[in-house]
């Protein structure tokens, strides 16, 4: 079978999502992970197939994907092998989207882009919620202002039932809770200290929430691409429900972040695969739904005349997605950037973000057709 | 010659008071030497490599002592016993979490046979707690309730305190939290689920306001039967922030008894989540000062008359921690076995060999009171 996609890590969450996103709509995906076992029933669609990958051999995973036919790959494995995937997808010659590396990984990403522009190759970073959806928001805004100043953004999150769910990659949580975060502050980027409390904001749909300044990629690619708007700063906050942060804290401070490795009867077991391992088994409670905001406030001109902005998508827990709470805002955009990139609708050669590249119109009716909804100032607009 | 099997927490608290209160030689009995080197010196005590996975190594680390402490986890505790059949040594541990103990208590005939004495669980709870009630025994023709109740205050101020404070074996209290806890309720023994009878109780100041929960103890193994009591429960007190972190763990399934695979490797979760914990930083305290009750309360029947009466050992920790109330019990018991003043053969809870007035005394000696009814006894 020749495939139209390759899902590298479709194991996981996300890599589910983007997976039954695509099959969804008919096209015939590679799933690649380390466990079929996970994705008995993505299985049993007749356009799907499996192939066991461990995306550290590179070799092998070029070999993969190119064989598959496919001219895109979706790379939902944990961000700090991207590079790895990276390189493959260069070898094999394949277009490249991924769900975001935070600012360290997503510098050293933007290294390659003369490597696909010269293979005509197309490497988009950042295809989630955020980075993702809140990078195509602020481009909608950006092309609405002639000057910016100030970008604040961020997301928020609740659920109906505050028992504590993973809310996403413990990898990536314990990464953005415990590193410095870096803010652009008099268009110079500057540390902060970490995860710091920022206060309490009241977010459509979730209400209040205590929001923490945090590392993130949209810092960074933003800086990139509206300086020439002469933007300024950028802050990135993450909302956490208390019951959520109060349990990621805990984890965090009984050491369960931890990538040393502990002996266990005689086996070396490295503490966070340990975490990750457990996490995964513990089922959601019964009738457990989310909500999120992801959102961004933009001040800047128009016409010499000050003006802000403020866009937000929310996303609810929907039917046959259950088990991914409002996490499928992250599978479903790489989903549909990847097929945006498909019809040639994303042009652009070289390593870029979502904002210097994808369509917003296209994308945001996309999302409505997933029940993922688009605010500016209120109204919604998709 | 009394040797100390393990030199933990409890094990080097055992050894500070056979080191002030006994004239004899004393043992170390470890797995890494260097570790006690400096309290031997101290104490002029000998060390000896013994590892309680090991057998051999055991029963070669037993030979020629007169007692010996076992200050290890509890689930060595038939495995030592059986050693010191071999060695002829009299035992001595800290408890057996209930079903170790019922297991136990099945050797009774082979150290009977051996001339050898073996008491089991003689620290805090077990050990205080058992005296406490053979001490109020005394006072009824018929024992209707037997409820024990253990509250403690950390009155300290700290430099650095970890996220989890953890207070005796993780091991222990992990077990704690997620077996169901034996009751003793009319005359039968019953299983409730765990973490329940979490109630508000005030124990006398400075610890005031407790929620003491039931939990799986080896009293519930003994008192019903060496006292004839018709209902006996056990129930300690956490702080609500650790209880808490603890019932977080067990739902996220931190704490399950099974294996899962991670990468190549199938390990048992709970062995994991307890190396896991004991990396956690030591709290350093910048002032230590803990307060501990162990309260029985019991109900009755004298000339037939209802009676009830409130029995306390109430431990001050000024400078030092109350986990003294664990450790000295057995330091004593075995001083007494040592000097023949014990001499009983079997195996045995506290409540049914140790004279408790002389223990009493000992512990007044440490600074452990005992209260009936408010009134001090010893």
């Amino acid at each position: 079978m020749k495939f139209d996609f390759v899902v590298l890590g479709a194991t996981g969450e996300q890599g589910k999502i983007a997976s039954k996103d695509l099959l969804k709509k008919g096209y015939k995906v590679l799933l690649c992970g380390r466990r079929s076992s996970e994705i008995k029933d993505l299985l049993r669609n007749k356009n799907a197939r499996f192939a066991y990958l461990n995306v550290r051999d590179i070799k092998k995973t070029a070999g993969t994907i190119k064989k598959s036919g496919a001219k895109i790959a979706l790379n939902c494995v944990e961000l700090r092998l991207n590079l790895l995937v990276m390189e493959a997808c260069l070898k094999a010659g394949v277009h490249y989207l991924d769900l975001g590396g935070l600012q360290e990984m997503t510098v050293e990403q933007y290294k390659q882009s003369k490597a696909f522009k010269k293979k005509k190759l197309t490497a988009l970073l950042g295809c989630g919620s955020t980075p993702g959806i809140a990078n195509v928001m602020a481009k909608h805004t950006a092309e609405q202002m002639d000057s910016i100043e100030h970008v604040d953004l961020g997301f928020g999150w609740d659920s109906n039932i505050k028992e504590f769910v993973m809310p996403y990659s413990i990898e990536s949580i314990i990464y953005e809770i415990t590193t410095e975060p870096v803010v652009l502050e008099g268009s110079k980027f500057v540390k902060n200290r970490t995860c710091y409390y920022e206060g309490m904001s009241k977010l459509r749909e979730v209400g209040k929430q205590q929001i923490y300044c945090i590392v993130h990629s949209e810092v960074y690619t933003f800086y990139k691409y509206f300086k020439n708007k002469g933007i300024k700063s950028v802050h990135y906050t993450a909302g956490f429900p208390e019951h959520s942060h109060k349990v990621l804290k805990l984890l965090i401070g009984l050491g369960l972040g931890s990538k040393d490795k502990i002996n266990v009867d005689g086996k070396e077991i490295k503490v966070l695969d340990f975490t990750r391992e457990v996490l995964k088994i513990a089922e959601h409670p019964k009738n457990y739904k989310e909500i999120e905001n992801v959102w961004v406030n933009m001040k800047g001109t128009k016409q010499n005349k000050e003006k802000t902005t403020l866009m937000e998508c929310i996303t609810k827990t929907i039917k046959g997605f259950e088990f991914a709470g409002s996490n499928i805002n992250t599978g479903m955009t790489i989903s549909i950037m990847a097929q945006l990139l498909k019809k040639g609708l994303i042009n652009a050669t070289g390593v870029n973000a979502p904002e210097a590249c994808v369509p917003c119109k296209e994308f945001f009716e996309e999302l409505a057709n997933r029940k993922i909804y688009i605010y500016q100032d209120g109204t919604k607009i998709n | 010659m009394i040797g100390i099997l393990g030199l933990g927490n409890i094990g080097k608290i055992i050894a500070d008071d056979l080191g002030k209160t006994y004239k004899g030689k004393v043992v170390y009995i470890v797995r890494n030497k260097d570790s006690v080197k400096e309290l031997a010196k101290k104490y002029n005590a000998t060390i000896r490599y013994g590892d309680v996975t090991k057998p051999h190594t055991l029963i070669n680390s037993l030979k020629g002592l007169k007692v010996v402490i076992h200050a290890v986890h509890h689930e060595y505790n038939v495995n030592i016993m059986k050693a010191c059949l071999k060695t002829g040594t009299h035992y001595l541990d800290l408890g057996g979490l209930y079903h170790y103990t019922k297991k136990q208590i099945k050797l009774d005939k082979n150290f009977r046979k051996a001339k050898l004495t073996a008491i089991l669980g003689i620290g805090a709870a077990p050990g205080i707690t058992n005296m406490l009630a053979k001490y109020g025994s005394e006072q009824f023709d018929d024992i209707k309730n037997i409820e024990i109740l253990l509250g403690s205050e950390d009155l300290s101020t700290y430099k650095q305190k970890p996220p989890i404070a953890i207070s005796y074996s993780i091991q222990t209290i992990l077990q704690e939290f997620t077996q169901k806890p034996a009751v003793f309720k009319n005359g039968k023994t019953v299983f409730l689920e765990p973490l329940t009878g979490r109630k508000e109780y005030t124990f006398p100041d400075p610890v005031g306001m407790k929620k003491p929960q039931y939990t799986i103890h080896s009293e519930i193994a003994t008192l019903p039967y060496t006292l004839k009591a018709k209902n006996v429960s056990f129930r300690i007190a956490f702080d609500d922030e650790f209880v808490d972190t603890i019932i977080t763990l067990k739902r996220l399934g931190f704490l399950t008894d099974k294996e899962i695979k991670i990468k190549e490797n199938k390990i048992n979760v709970r062995r994991m989540m307890i190396e896991v914990l004991k990396r956690l930083p030591e709290p350093v305290p910048e002032k230590l000062h803990q307060y501990e009750i162990i309260r029985v309360i019991m109900e009755g029947t004298k000339e037939g008359r209802y009676k009830q009466i409130t029995l306390d050992a109430r431990v001050e920790g000024l400078n030092e921690t109350i986990d003294k109330d664990t450790a000295v019990p057995a330091s004593i018991a075995a001083q007494m076995i040592d000097k023949g003043e014990i001499v009983a053969a079997g195996a045995w809870p506290p409540e049914s060999i140790l004279p408790k007035e002389e223990f009493f005394k000992e512990l007044a000696k440490r600074k452990i009171c005992i209260y009936m009814n408010e009134q001090r006894i010893n």
